[in-house]
């Protein structure tokens, strides 16, 4: 057995070109996307916040004060503090893209970057009783 | 032995937390472990390697918790999976860089997938491409690292292997 192919430098090139490309569409895709910033504790969504506002906000969420978010007027939102021990979450470092996410697993606190527009999955379906 | 390459692989991994490598992003980490894993694997065969997953998944299980353990289980025993397999089927044609590499990308994605299982509304699809590349250089670096280990120990023993 050998240390290394020639075909192994081709495939690892062509895996990671593909890689670049998609992460290139990706981020122009979604580089002038409005979007919110949601914050789950145990899987349940506890707050959502429109990072599009242009103001410096430091908060936490209710019964976690240990955990701090930082909001910053550029759109981009952080994990600011946290009483965790590997400090994942605040080495994650600043938000602003759908699809990025945070997450704080000793504290079980995740926040992702989610489309302004995009409809709740629990929202309702139907509209009943619309009639004027 | 199984021991042995048990507490190198803890030796590493926390050698490795407690280094903080400026170049990488949070979270993702080469997998020094992953050595010792590999190492049973090519030489003292798969159950030894399936072993030393489990017993590195309990490791973690009780000092970083459930989730913590659940993720190093899921991506452990894909790596290590994907790994056999190819050694099945590909036998001395693959290389180790190669074997290494692959085991490093299964790794990552058998964490994204225990992580999407857990969290069911979170989507991390996105990070697969990341990971994918941060697996590349992963495997890289453990397989050169074991390579170098490897002549080391050759030096020091006659390694029969399997």
């Amino acid at each position: 057995m050998k240390f290394i192919n020639k075909t192994d430098i081709i495939i690892i090139s062509v895996i990671i070109i593909i890689c670049v490309i998609f992460l290139g569409v990706y981020k122009s895709l979604n580089t002038n996307t409005p979007v919110i910033a949601e914050i789950y504790f145990d899987s349940q969504l506890v707050k959502s916040i429109d990072l599009q506002q242009g103001t410096e906000l430091v908060f936490s969420i209710p019964g976690h004060d240990h955990v701090v978010f930082h909001l910053y007027p550029d759109g981009s939102i952080c994990f600011e503090k946290s009483n965790c021990r590997d400090k994942i979450c605040v080495r994650s470092g600043r938000l602003n893209m759908v699809g990025e996410y945070a997450a704080c697993l000793p504290n079980n606190i995740i926040m992702k970057i989610s489309r302004k527009d995009k409809r709740a999955s629990d929202d309702a379906d139907i509209i009943i009783g619309a009639e004027g | 032995m199984t021991g042995l390459l048990f507490a190198a692989a803890i030796v590493l991994s926390i050698f490795e937390n407690s280094i903080q490598l400026p170049i990488i992003a949070p979270g993702i980490k080469f997998g020094l472990s992953n050595i010792a894993v590999m190492f049973s694997l090519f030489y003292l065969g798969k159950n030894i390697a399936f072993l030393l997953v489990l017993m590195k998944a309990v490791f973690v299980l009780i000092t970083r918790g459930a989730v913590a353990g659940f993720l190093s289980l899921s991506g452990g025993l894909l790596s290590v999976g994907i790994m056999t397999v190819l050694l099945i089927i590909c036998k001395d044609k693959i290389s180790y860089l190669l074997l290494s590499v692959s085991g490093a990308v299964f790794h990552n994605i058998g964490q994204l997938t225990a992580i999407t299982i857990i969290y069911s509304d979170i989507n991390l699809w996105i990070y697969l491409p990341v990971l994918m590349i941060a697996g590349i250089v992963s495997g890289i670096v453990t397989s050169t690292l074991l390579k170098v280990s490897l002549t080391a120990f050759n030096r020091l023993f006659k390694i029969k292997k399997y």
